[in-house]
Formats: C-alpha cells, structure tokens, sequence
C-alpha cells in the first residue's frame, strides 16, 4: 500500500512491480515411525498461503508459537524448499496477473504450461538458478531472531558485514572496509566498531550489525524474522525506529514475522495473520485493528497488552494451538473459539481432545473407529463409561455449538457412535477492499 | 585466532596444565636438541649405539651416566633419542589422523544423508575393535618395523576424529549463522571453511593433544612387544631390552625411559585437559 507523500522517495524497482508473491504456500515434515522410518504422516507446518508484497510495503506476519510463520519466512528466504506452490519474486504487475489467471486453471493446456514453466524457472525462487537465482539473493535478505546465533563467533565485525559485498564481488580491500563504514553509520554504529568481535557487544548492538548485513547488497526485500523479541523493550523501540527510517530511506520490502500484533501496529501496512498452518485473515493495518473479521485475529488483539480501548470486552485465548499433524476440520480455530457456531467443523477429534481434559474417562476410551473425521464409534472399557460420554455429551458440559452439530448419538453397550454433520475447510472470503477472513461468521 | 592472549593466561592460570606445559617443553627440547646433547649415532642416528666394551654398566659409570643395556645401548643416549622418535611417531600419526578423521567426519556431518550413514557404520567397525589389539593385529600382519607401527596407528586412531567432527558439524550447521550465510549466497564449501569448520575444529584440536601422549603411549607398547626394529632408539624397545635384567637387579636401563613414556604421556594428558576446560563450549560464551 503506497501511501500518499510517496514521491520524495528514490525510484526502487519499477513501481507496478510486486517485490513477493507468495501462491498456494505449502511446507510438509513427514513424521516418520518405527525402525524403518516409514513415514506415517505429515505435519503441515504451511498449508496454502497466499500473499503479495509491494515495493516499500511492509506486511506483518502475525500469529502464535508454531503457526508456522518462521516455516514460512524461511521459504520466502529461500532456505527450505516448498512442497506445495511456491514463492516468487520480481514479478512485474501484468506478469503476476499472468502467472494468477494460469494457476486458477485447473486443466492447463500444453502451451500454458509451458507459459507457466517459464514464468516459474524466471521467477520462481526453488526453480531458479543462474541470474535469476544470484539478482533473487541479493535482492531477498533476511534479519534473524537470535542476533548472537546469526553472527559467526568467529568472525570480525568487518567480515561480517562485508561478506556479502565479497561474496558477490562488489568492493574488496580498502574500498570493502569503507563500504563496511558507510553500513555501519547507517545502523548507528562507528569504524571503531570494524574490529571487533559479536560477543563484545549488547543484544542490540548485535541486532544492528545483523541490518546491517542485510543491507549490504542494497536488497529489495527485506525478511525480519522476529527481529525484536529477544531484546529489551527500551531497545526494541530503537531497532524498530531504526529498520522504520531505513525503509523511508531505500524504499524497502518487509516481510515483519512476529507473535505480538502490537509491534507491527506502526511498521506494517497489511497485515497477515496465520493460525495453524493457514492464513485466517488478511487486510490493511488500520482495518484488521479496527474491524477484525475473525476471532483468532480479536483474541490476539485481546492478548497483546497495549492495544487499547474498543476491544475490552474480547476473549484472550485460551488453550493450545492444535496439531498441526491434525488440523482440526472446518475453521481451524473452532476448537479454541469463543464464537464458534455449530458450522464450525465440529468432529470427533473434539470428542477425543475434551476426553483428554476429563480426569478418568479417557483412560477407560480403549479406541476410535473412525467412518470420516466427523464418523466415527468411540468404545470403552465397560458400559458404564459409554454411558457416561453419551450422557455428557447430551448435557451442558460441552459447547452449545458442539451439541448442535451432533446429529447422532448413538448407544451400543460399550460403544458410542457421535456423527457430526461435515463440513467443509472454511475458505477465505472478501470482507472489504484488500481484505479476506476465513470465518463462517460475517459481521460487517 | 581469537584472543589469543586471553587463552594462554587463562592456561597459565592452572597448576596442572602449567606443570603438562612443563613437561611437554622438556621433552619437545630434548626432542629437538638431541644431535646437540649427544654425538648422533652413524650412519643412522635413530640406531643405538653399542658400546661393547661396557656391557650393563650401572648409571654414574665415565661415558655412561645413566648405565648402558645388557647389549651396551647407552640409556641416555636411548632417552634422547626416543623422545626425537616419539616426537616423530606422534606428529605423523596425529596429522595422519586429524586430516583423514576430519574430511571423513565433516563429508558425513556436512552432507549427511546417505554418505553420512555409510561413512559412520565404517567408523562403527572400527571403533568395535579395541585400540591396542587392533593396532597390534594390523602391525604384526605388515610386520615387525617402525614405518608399521605408524601406520598401524593411525589405520586405528582417525576413527575418533572422524565421529567428534561430525557430531561438532550436525550441531554447529543448525546455527543461523550458516542460514545467514547461504541467505548472502555464499558457497557451500565457503561455508564450510568459514562458518562450520572453524566453529566445529576446537573438540579435535583437544583430542589431538591428548593424543600426542597416547600415541607415544601405544606405540611404545608395540615396541615393547617387538613390532618395531631392534636396535632402534625408541623407549618401547629400550624398556624391552632392559627387562631381562631387572631381576639381575639392572633397573636403570627400564627405569628412564619407561620413565619417559609415563612423562610425555602424563604432560600431553594434563595439558589436553587443561585446554579441554577452557575452550569448553558451554564456557566459552560467557567469556
């Protein structure tokens, strides 16, 4: 989102140019069991997320612990390789436009795929190589976390800092360590910071001189994974005020991933909220603050302590986020939803997790054959227990939402048989100009 | 490398490391000064020279002052002699093995997958076989002579070197620092020498001392056993060919240079724990 006053900025890439495009994003693990290491399953730590990132825009990437943003940062990065779609970069507005009409065919014709090949050996990260790989590296840089743990111990500030101009033959010798100043200046820091080792400085000092690495090659994009959570609050003020100018000054890409929606309140200009795997709601800043469309995105707001007044009265989250090995069915979040509706995707997974949660019964559950997710015969250890789960389940013990999509509940001695009615994944619907939720709910 | 001046104050700080420093120089001197402390031997100067004309004579006696052997080998000739020969036998085997250890241990921990599987259940073979029994299988099969004994030890001893630099490497690549690297767009082998290696060698470079006693320490016993030549300026021999008299009450030509195996080893061994204390990864950040 260019914002108005945007003139005053140095020309940076061409400006119907879109610096990411992130299509159909998926990264799978296998989980692999027993000696042979058979692969038994696989936890879906990205699962189909899409989004863009415009030259000097910054998106914040938002969610909890293991919602798979880091997962995702390091596909963009070019770290790991995707599973599933993939990233793309430097595309020019009418060739994404292009690579979006081809990928929304289902049945592609020979020449499109050959279009669409094409278009992902020139733009698409885990396909490039040659040029397009080496203007992508330089162009795609990235700030990590744990500042001591992304500067090498054994390395001098100067090589450090001036690694990628060697790496990618821009200055040596004398001429590297006066591009090595000019960098540091930019991050606060002095000449007399060149020869010196990482563990002689503080968390923030540290911090500084990982931006200014990432500066070095003049990149477009810029990927702060985290880049404050690990230093004081005094601090985290100035590296923020500092990666803000830095971007008023080379027109930079950020691609911000953090867990508090409060830290990017002022950085971001769209934001991205994920919850297990998958992208919940997506729109400008102003607008996920002001009028969030779901109740992941209201509870995470809730929880982050100084964003103000309007939202008081909502739920902080409870609970923890699900496996991502089984997502839940319907709208991820339905487990842990304040709102949840009978639609939600309620299954037997529920059924088992609030078992877990209930001292003695779920000792006596001896299995689960399962019909579907939503199908599925529940046997204990005597009839008593069945008795018990049925009885339970009927009463106000659980969600009325929960109570509502049971369609059957059946009794057979020690079996049970709940069969909810299925639902499909709840997809991302438009909630306003450049703003999607994947929530059944509508309330604008 | 990196504060140099602090690691060795930091050594001297320590009683035991100081007093294996000690004895590691004395040895290293006599080691190197040996053509100097005596007229070498000739044609060879690793051969013992035989004084016929006084056989078994106690320590103290004119030209001999730590006696000679029941075949008229001068011990201390033998003693300073053997520690030029243990330096030799200990420097080659170490270097031998680091460099074979280290490129097997980092292709397996760098690469890891296939290679790395079938590279550590190679190493797994070895490490089932005792280190002496091992070593003296492979150098009596070559046969009695010092070349052997080399090469005996180190077909056994790379083996540890290869396991700790792939264990030091599967951990130091997981750090973000290699991350950060590849995201500049550096090369693996860049990498490597770089980021993983010189944050992954400091294990090796403590085994390595600690071997440079052992070595002398298992060589010597390959001599003693006779797997070397006869006749050679080696403790291990001296110590051979000193034993049948010590019932005869000849202690001396056993005493120093089994003396002198206990003295390298010992100094090798506190010195390597020493600096095994101070480059201590889980130290070495704090400082």
């Amino acid at each position: 989102m260019t914002a108005a006053g945007d003139t005053a900025r140095p020309p940076r890439g061409s400006r119907d140019e879109v610096v990411l495009a992130v299509r159909d994003l998926g990264k799978y693990f296998p989980i692999r069991e027993g000696a042979l290491q058979k692969v038994v399953g696989h936890i879906k730590a990205v699962d189909g997320v899409s989004f863009d990132i415009a030259p000097g825009q910054t998106v914040g990437l938002v969610g909890e612990s293991g919602c798979g943003k880091t997962t995702l940062g390091r596909c963009v990065a070019g770290l790991s390789e995707p599973t599933n779609g993939g990233v793309y970069f430097g595309l020019e507005t009418a060739t994404k436009e292009r690579l979006d009409s081809l990928l929304s065919v289902t049945e592609r014709t020979a020449s499109q795929e050959s279009e669409l090949e094409q278009l992902d050996n020139r733009h698409r990260v885990d396909r490039m190589n040659g040029d397009a790989w080496r203007r992508y590296r330089r162009n795609c840089q990235v700030v990590f976390q744990e500042s001591f743990a992304s500067l090498n111990p054994r390395q001098l500030v100067k090589d450090i800092v001036g690694r990628p101009l060697r790496v990618h033959r821009e200055a040596s010798g004398s001429q590297l360590t006066e591009r090595v100043v000019e960098l540091l200046a930019q991050v606060g820091l002095g000449r007399q910071h060149l020869y010196r080792f990482p563990h002689q400085f503080s968390g923030g000092q540290r911090q500084r001189i990982s931006i200014a690495r990432a500066l070095a090659l003049d990149p477009e994009l810029v990927i702060l994974d985290e880049p404050t959570s690990a230093l004081d609050v005094s601090v985290q003020a100035q590296i923020l005020n500092l990666l803000h100018e830095l971007q008023q000054e080379r027109h930079l890409a950020y691609l911000f991933i953090t867990h508090d929606l409060s830290v990017v309140r002022h950085m971001a200009d769209r934001i991205v909220v994920m919850y297990v795997g998958r992208v919940a709601e997506a729109g400008p800043t102003e607008v996920i603050f002001d009028r969030p469309q779901h109740p992941y995105t209201e509870a995470l707001l809730a929880s982050s302590p100084d964003v103000d007044a309007h939202t008081v009265d909502l739920q902080a989250l409870e609970g923890a986020i699900p496996d991502p090995a089984l997502p839940p069915q319907g709208c991820r979040f339905h487990t842990r939803c304040a709102v949840a509706t009978p639609t939600c995707g309620w299954e037997v997974d529920d059924v088992v997790r609030w078992l877990e949660d209930v001292e003695g019964t779920f000792d006596t559950l001896r299995g689960v054959t399962r019909m579907s997710p939503f199908d599925a015969w529940l046997s204990f250890e005597d009839e008593a227990a069945a008795a018990s789960l049925a009885a339970t389940l009927r009463s106000e013990a659980i969600p009325q939402a929960m109570r509502t999509a049971l369609e059957e509940l059946t009794v057979d001695a020690r079996r049970v048989r709940v069969r909810f009615t299925p639902v499909d994944e709840v997809q991302l619907t438009v909630r306003g100009s450049e703003h999607v939720a994947a929530c059944v709910l509508d309330r604008a | 490398m990196r504060r140099v001046g602090e690691l060795i104050g930091a050594l001297l700080k320590n009683p035991t490391t100081v007093a294996g420093l000690t004895f590691i120089i004395l040895l290293l001197g006599m080691a190197i000064l040996a053509p100097l402390l005596t007229e070498p031997n000739t044609p060879d100067a690793y051969q013992m020279p035989r004084d016929w004309g006084a056989i078994a004579v106690p320590p103290g006696s004119p030209g001999h002052i730590l006696g000679t052997t029941n075949v008229g080998g001068d011990v201390l000739y033998g003693v300073i002699w053997g520690a030029r020969t243990s330096l030799r036998l200990s420097v080659i085997v170490v270097s031998l093995t680091v460099v074979v250890g280290v490129t097997v241990g980092s292709i397996a921990g760098f690469r890891g997958g296939r290679i790395d599987e079938i590279l550590m259940r190679i190493v797994d073979v070895f490490l089932s076989i005792p280190e002496l029994i091992f070593a003296l299988a492979i150098a009596a099969v070559l046969g009695p002579s010092f070349r052997n004994i080399i090469l005996a030890l180190a077909v056994v001893f790379w083996v540890k070197y290869a396991r700790i630099m792939r264990a030091q490497i599967i951990h130091v690549k997981e750090n973000e620092y290699v991350d950060a690297a590849r995201v500049i767009g550096d090369s693996p082998w860049r990498i490597y020498l770089k980021d993983v290696l010189p944050n992954s060698i400091t294990p090796v470079v403590v085994q390595a001392t600690l071997d440079m006693g052992n070595i002398v320490l298992v060589g010597a016993t390959l001599s003693f056993i006779g797997l070397s030549e006869a006749g050679i300026a080696e403790w291990g021999v001296l110590v051979s060919e000193g034993q049948a008299g010590i019932s005869a009450g000849r202690w001396w030509a056993s005493t120093f240079p089994g003396l002198m195996v206990f003295l390298w080893a010992l100094g090798f061994n506190l010195f390597g724990d020493g600096l095994r204390d101070i480059l201590d990864p889980r130290t070495e950040s704090s400082r």
